[in-house]
């Protein structure tokens, strides 16, 4: 088995690997020190399992996760980290192994043997996706960035610089900064991650930062415009204007 | 307990009050052709009886808090109008016994035939003065109310500081921690020497972080020294991406502040700076003596693709609570956020152990 490990800490990776050496039977592909290097070792080395921290700078385990998912590549994965441990019990229901820092050598075997039976099972075993994994970790708390992969290019856009998002088939549209970028989910999917008291679905194929929102204006009787800060006017559809009216009430 | 009661000086300061009425009262009487003698004779235990008498009203106020609906109001008027009308007659009776008693004193012989005239006027003002010894009560019932109410908020505010305080001393970052003994459980296998040192740090940090939360206020020099042996930990952890930069100007040294408030500012400039950088960067940490204040100043390179801070966290908010708590507007708390940096100036008086 190939084997990445990423991890921002010299050390906790140096662990890791002195756990591998009883194991001949796993190469360890590379070292990462960060999200960005663990895509670059992935494509090159295709590994059938990564050791992978949470915590890291710029982009954290569960955002390279996602990444890799959406290129098609789903290695085994076991997450290593002193990450809150009640939010991680909830992965024993997917199917995904973690160790907590400091970890002890059975404890790690345990878990390596558990990487193996997926990597080898037949027929393969389906992974949970890393955003089910994500939000389990979160623990009903709203998501704070997105990470959008074109080509080699990583775009980390944090949710208070995103204006509105819009549905495009499979897709949504991000409009961020002046750019519109293209993300592989549905609207669906986005709507139940982001934070409903600063992002509301306007219409069935927009979803609007509140704070962006300047007035809504009614043309016709039956059609009405979401005016935003930059003069953006986005349609606002019947059930979408009740869903404003409540915020506001509520406010 | 009636509040006028409670002390000599109160019932003194309030029988005083009731001097003035007296001469009003005796001023009248000599007006319509009493004598000084009958006017005065008659006013002074006719206004002690009141006083006393009026002291009761405070009692009926009490048990009848004062209703802000228009029926409740409508309803207490009316209590009131009747019982100042009783309470105008009582004493008006009441002078009228006085001065039956008083006619056997020589002189004053003439004193019933007058009162029996004056009893409209006597009732008229016992009637005004039982109406405004109802407003007195109702100022005083308020009066306690508030203090009560004041004297509560300031105990729940120290209660609440307390309970904050001993949640900042529980409060070991776990995750710290975890990652310590992580890189611990690392360095065993490949450099014992530095596991052992690592071992001694930890357990400096914790003996003195235990240590220093027993106590309210602590010198500067504790809480820098806790910060070292904090940072020595993080930079076996982080190596070579965590530098340091610690300027301390050894006059500052001696200063008191409030207890583990550098330590939430060198945690957050590690975990919100150093940790969310790749390439690490230099924590700098200076202290220096203006003009008799000491300027604490924690500065960290900062994500500049990370979107800028909106307010304090929880943990800075705490140190800048606890900063004024202590030394009010003596002190200043500043977290400025830049492109590339973030910084946090404390600015306090440099006080000593006496």
């Amino acid at each position: 088995m190939r084997a990445l490990i990423i991890d921002d800490e010299d050390l906790a990776r140096a662990v890791v690997r002195q756990h591998l050496e009883a194991h001949p039977d796993v190469t360890v592909a590379a070292e990462c020190a960060n999200g960005f290097e663990a895509l670059k070792a992935a494509a090159q080395h295709q590994p059938d399992l990564i050791f992978l921290d949470i915590q890291m700078p710029k982009l954290d385990g569960f955002e390279v996760l996602e990444l890799l998912e959406a290129e098609g590549k789903r290695p085994a994965v076991i997450f290593v980290t002193a990450y809150d441990q009640h939010a991680l019990r909830a992965f024993e229901a997917h199917a995904v192994d973690y160790l907590l820092k400091p970890f002890a050598k059975e404890r790690f075997d345990a878990a390596l043997a558990k990487a193996r039976l997926l990597v080898t099972a037949q027929p393969p075993v389906p992974p949970p996706p890393a955003a089910e994994l994500a939000a389990a970790a979160r623990q009903g708390r709203p998501l704070e960035r997105l990470v959008v992969k074109d080509g080699p290019k990583v775009t980390v856009i944090h949710l208070d610089r995103l204006d509105w998002v819009q549905a495009q088939d499979d897709y949504v549209l991000l409009r961020t900064e002046g750019r519109n970028i293209l993300k592989q989910q549905t609207l669906a999917s986005l709507e139940t991650q982001l934070d409903p008291a600063r992002f509301i679905r306007i219409h069935r194929s927009y979803i609007l930062n509140l704070d962006r929102l300047v007035r809504v204006e009614q043309d016709t009787k039956e059609h009405r415009d979401a005016v935003l800060r930059d003069g953006t006017r986005l349609p606002v559809s019947r059930a979408g204007y009740q869903r404003l009216r409540e915020l506001w009430e509520d406010a | 307990m009636h509040p006028l009661l409670v002390s000599r000086a109160r019932l003194g300061t309030y029988l005083l009050g009731w001097v003035p009425i007296a001469l009003l009262l005796a001023g009248i009487a000599r007006r319509q052709g009493w004598t000084w003698l009958e006017a005065m004779s008659l006013a002074l235990p006719l206004c002690l009886l009141g006083a006393l008498l009026f002291l009761g009203t405070w009692y009926l106020c009490r048990a009848m808090p004062l209703q802000n609906t228009a029926d409740g109001l409508a309803t207490q008027s009316a209590v009131w109008g009747t019982a100042a009308l009783l309470m105008g007659g009582l004493w008006a009776g009441l002078a009228w016994l006085l001065a039956r008693v008083l006619a056997w004193l020589p002189g004053l012989g003439a004193l019933p035939q007058r009162v029996q005239l004056a009893l409209p006027v006597i009732t008229g003002l016992g009637i005004l003065l039982y109406l405004a010894s109802v407003a007195l009560s109702y100022l005083l019932l308020a009066q306690a109310r508030a203090l009560e109410a004041e004297r509560k908020g300031a105990e729940l505010q120290l209660l609440a500081q307390e309970s904050e305080l001993k949640a900042l001393r529980a409060q070991l970052n776990p995750h710290f921690l975890f990652n310590s003994l992580n890189s611990l459980s690392a360095l065993t296998a490949v450099d014992p020497v530095r596991a052992r040192e690592m071992c001694v740090l930890l357990s400096e940090f914790l003996r003195r972080s235990l240590g220093l939360g027993e106590r309210r206020l602590v010198a500067l020099r504790e809480e820098l020294d806790l910060a070292r042996a904090y940072l020595a930990i993080e930079q076996i952890r982080f190596g070579s991406r965590l530098r340091l930069d610690l300027q301390v100007d050894p006059a500052t040294e001696p200063a008191l502040l409030p207890t583990l408030l550098l330590q939430p500012l060198v945690e957050n400039a590690i975990k919100h700076g150093i940790a969310a950088l790749p390439e690490g960067g230099t924590l700098v940490l200076t202290t220096e003596l203006v003009e008799g204040h000491v300027i604490l100043r924690v500065e960290n390179p900062r994500d500049p693709d990370a979107p800028t801070p909106q307010g304090l966290g929880l943990g800075l908010r705490h140190v800048r609570q606890r900063l004024l708590g202590r030394f009010g507007s003596r002190a200043r708390f500043e977290a400025t956020s830049l492109e590339e940096t973030h910084r946090v100036t404390l600015v306090f008086p440099l006080e000593t152990e006496p």
